[in-house]
């Protein structure tokens, strides 16, 4: 802090990224946990249906965290972030659209929907890359 | 917009990561903005120049296009 002044504002600007890491280790983890009880067999179809809707309370928690996250960011982070996200969204567009028609040339497979999240955390890892540097 | 917080910010002997926490916003924020590369909103800029002592126009300097003064294109069109 300043020598001999008090800030204008006190609110904590960021998150802790530790609550952030520990949810998301936990949804994960449940994530798994029920893709694991859905590839054995001898359960019932309601009963594989629970195991199928059981990681979204903790995927839900975890949405709700990023969002306060980004809510509690300054405007300049802000900024920053939605270039990133912008970039993210508009790259993972442009690889899906790409790859399906490589899929009507039969180039390449058919797309496993969860390699889409991959591509947008990719994209975005590349996105705030890019905007940070633009405002240094 | 330029701005003088660089040399405001010197002249209080601050670092960048002190005064991003006085006003209350990252050190990248503060950096931008030193650097010309980012404006400000109003409160923050507001923010800036209580943490100076200054008013907003001490701080930051409006870069108005010559379209936009008196005796520019805007005004003649108007005239």
């Amino acid at each position: 802090m300043c020598r001999g002044h008090t800030p204008l504002i006190t609110r904590n600007s960021i998150e802790p990224i530790s609550t952030l890491l520990i949810v998301l280790c936990f949804a994960t983890a449940i994530d798994i946990g029920a893709g694991w009880l859905l590839g054995r067999p001898g359960f019932e179809p309601h009963t594989r249906i629970v195991f199928a809707l059981l990681p979204i309370p903790a995927n839900l928690v975890l949405v709700g965290l990023i969002v306060r996250s980004i809510r509690n960011l300054d405007e300049f982070l802000r900024h920053v972030h939605l270039e990133a996200i912008a970039i993210a969204f508009l790259l993972t567009g442009l690889a899906v659209f790409v790859y399906g028609y490589l899929e009507k040339a039969r180039a390449v497979r058919a797309l496993n929907m969860g390699t889409v999240w991959i591509f947008m955390t990719l994209f975005y890892g590349i996105g705030y890359v890019i905007a940070a540097r633009h405002y240094r | 917009m330029k701005n003088r917080l660089r040399v405001l910010r010197a002249e209080k002997n601050w670092t960048q990561a002190e005064l991003a926490e006085l006003v209350g916003v990252s050190r990248q924020a503060i950096m931008a903005v030193e650097n010309g590369k980012y404006d400000p909103a109003l409160p923050l800029a507001f923010r800036l120049a209580r943490a100076f002592g200054k008013t907003v126009e001490e701080v930051f300097v409006w870069d108005e296009p010559a379209s936009l003064t008196p005796g520019g294109q805007h005004f003649e069109k108007e005239g």
